[in-house]
């Protein structure tokens, strides 16, 4: 049975939005600002008004308050109380509900070991650095016991370094505890790390919810596609293993040589601005390196997009208008492009 | 002359101008007559009186002004705004004009029945009560108001996905993070109670040993041309008034959290 069924909801910029969260499965809402993506966690946490229904475990949450509904909220900007030191704080749901002393210093111990904030148990969040915050945050949130936790981009306030390895944590935490969880965050490629499903969110509507893969390599819809970056899909016609963590894969008459542990790869996505184009033939080996013919120049606000025919593919690539100024170019004009390797994703039926 | 120097030398002005008057009460004080004075009868009664109704009118005026400044801080409804403006009616009309109010209140049919009901105020204690109360209870929810409009809400939200009911969260968030707001306010309200005189003297009137406070006592004093006693009753109702506000800030202000 899934844990949580949104059923027609709709409310503010939201429009009969239907959605299902497995038992243990992490959802990722990706979308603009203003998409409806927080709205929707405000609904299921019962924070604001709504209409339509909520379910938990088939069982109706309308009309059912916050506190009653046993769901873990961690807000985007923490919201730690700073009346409380980190241990108060993160005791406090166990307080107010009523917990033996004996059940909180357990449960309170347990959590600042699993999140490293041991030492900081003392601390008022006046004294703690952003990380520090946010994992302070994270345990006051899980600690009593809930089974539900909406995370309202938990990462956008931290450096890249920092927000990667807090998600990887974040994620293993929830797996722990068995939890399931919705977060909401802007970056897709934040999203990939950690979602079994992601839901792509525009103007109050899901415009489709699957597995990031799906997402990438089969948008349902122009707007997803465009949300995505359209990126470009290659069919993979043939595969060569060359050597371990090494294969060769035939796209048309493209060749590519790529890292990759398995032996096949059905489809490759190469996002626009993953791509190097060159009006002139760049030095090097030509690994991983092709010409090819410009079919279609688009001007758009401060990039430019430029289809080019590579070897039977059609490759959309997108640069600056800068360096878009800096060459000469115009439909029917050859020119060369490499692909970033690192940024390539893959599929594989 | 720098900014600085010019700001600092403005604030330095403005306590000379206080303390020039307080120093001058000491020019009339002397030391046998301010005994005499300060523990005579009439005026250890009106010290009394005035803490004893300036604490009773702080209690009564927080307790109101708790809630009804969390109504006007977190709730939309009906009637808010008319609230809000309603609240500083103390602080645009005269302490004597609102003494007068509450007299014309007892003089009509209404009022005639809480008369009639058993419980004197003209004239008496419940008079100073409640004059003290109507003068002080709107700047004490606007102050409190203020403390609680600077806590975000989304603490409240936390604390309720957390389990709290709206009423724990309340206590043990919202109460505790407007404690200073609270307690300035309590401290100001105590203070304008115990200096509290239009209000009260046209409800309590003047009878000495009965509804004399302070102020009524100064004002008395003066109006007899006795400038000694006069000095002695000011410097008594400074210091209570001045001794609470720095112990207050004393004690209040050591913890902050943002």
């Amino acid at each position: 049975m899934p844990l949580i069924e949104l059923k027609d909801i709709s409310k503010y910029v939201l429009h009969d939005i239907n959605l299902t969260v497995q038992d243990n499965e992490i959802l990722v809402l990706v979308g603009p600002n203003g998409a409806g993506k927080s709205t929707i966690l405000n609904v299921i946490a019962g924070l604001i008004d709504y209409e339509g229904s909520v379910h938990f475990d088939g069982k109706d949450m309308n009309g059912i308050p916050t506190h009653k509904r046993g769901v873990g909220y961690l807000f985007q900007d923490l919201a730690l109380f700073p009346h409380l030191t980190v241990a108060e704080n993160i005791a406090y749901g166990l307080k107010v509900q009523g917990y033996d002393n004996s059940v909180i210093k357990t449960r309170v111990d347990e959590l600042v070991g699993a999140l490293h904030i041991g030492k900081l148990r003392d601390r008022y969040p006046i004294n703690l650095s952003g990380g520090e915050k946010q994992r302070t945050a994270l345990a006051r949130a899980i600690a009593p016991f809930q089974k539900i936790l909406l995370l309202d981009e938990p990462t956008a306030s931290l450096d890249a370094q920092t927000a990667k390895y807090l998600r990887a944590e974040l994620c293993s935490l929830l797996r722990k505890f068995n939890m399931t969880a919705i977060f909401v965050m802007h970056d897709l490629l934040g999203a990939e790390e950690i979602a079994d499903r992601i839901a792509i969110i525009h103007k109050g509507r899901i415009e489709q919810v699957a597995s990031p893969k799906e997402i990438l390599f089969e948008p349902k819809t122009n707007t997803v596609y465009e949300f995505i970056g359209m990126p470009n899909i290659l069919n993979c016609d043939q595969c060569r293993v060359l050597s371990s963590g090494l294969i060769e894969v035939q796209s048309g008459d493209m060749r590519m040589i790529l890292p990759y542990e398995g032996d096949t790869i059905s489809k490759i996505a190469i996002s626009p601005h993953d791509i190097y184009l060159s009006d002139t033939k760049p030095p090097g080996p030509a690994l991983n390196r092709y010409s090819g013919i410009v079919s279609d120049i688009i001007p758009m606000r401060s990039i430019v997009r430029i289809r080019v025919n590579v070897g039977g593919n059609s490759l959309m690539v997108e640069m600056s208008r800068e360096s878009f100024g800096e060459m000469d170019l115009e439909i029917g004009k050859e020119v060369f492009i490499i692909v970033k390797l690192r940024r390539l994703r893959y599929f594989q039926i | 002359m720098t900014f600085k120097r010019l700001a600092i030398a403005f604030s330095i002005a403005v306590f000379l101008l206080y303390a020039g008057l307080i120093l001058s009460i000491f020019y009339f004080c002397k030391g046998n007559l301010f005994l005499a004075t300060l523990l005579s009868a009439r005026t250890l009664f009106s010290i009394k009186l005035s803490l004893f109704t300036a604490t009773v009118v702080t209690v009564m005026s927080v307790f109101f002004a708790i809630p009804s400044a969390y109504a006007l801080s977190r709730y939309k409804f009906f009637g808010r705004q008319i609230i809000d403006t309603t609240l500083e009616l103390p602080m645009i009309v005269s302490p004597v004009a609102l003494g007068a109010l509450i007299l014309i209140f007892f003089n009509t049919p209404v009022g005639g029945l809480f008369q009639e009901g058993g419980v004197r105020i003209v004239f008496t204690v419940y008079g100073i009560l409640l004059a003290q109360f109507v003068t002080t209870v709107g700047i004490a929810t606007r102050l409190i108001k203020a403390a609680m409009d600077e806590i975000p809400q989304q603490y409240e939200q936390v604390a309720k996905t957390l389990g709290a009911s709206p009423l724990k969260a309340f206590f043990t968030v919202v109460l505790p993070l407007s404690k200073r707001g609270i307690i300035a306010s309590g401290v100001l309200t105590w203070a304008k109670a115990l200096g509290e005189f239009g209000a009260t003297i046209t409800v309590a009137g003047s009878m000495a040993l009965k509804t004399e406070t302070l102020p009524i006592a100064i004002f008395m004093r003066l109006a007899n041309a006795d400038i000694e006693g006069t000095a002695v009753l000011v410097l008594i109702i400074i210091g209570l008034g001045l001794g609470t506000l720095y112990g207050v800030k004393f004690f209040a202000g050591k913890r902050t959290y943002v």
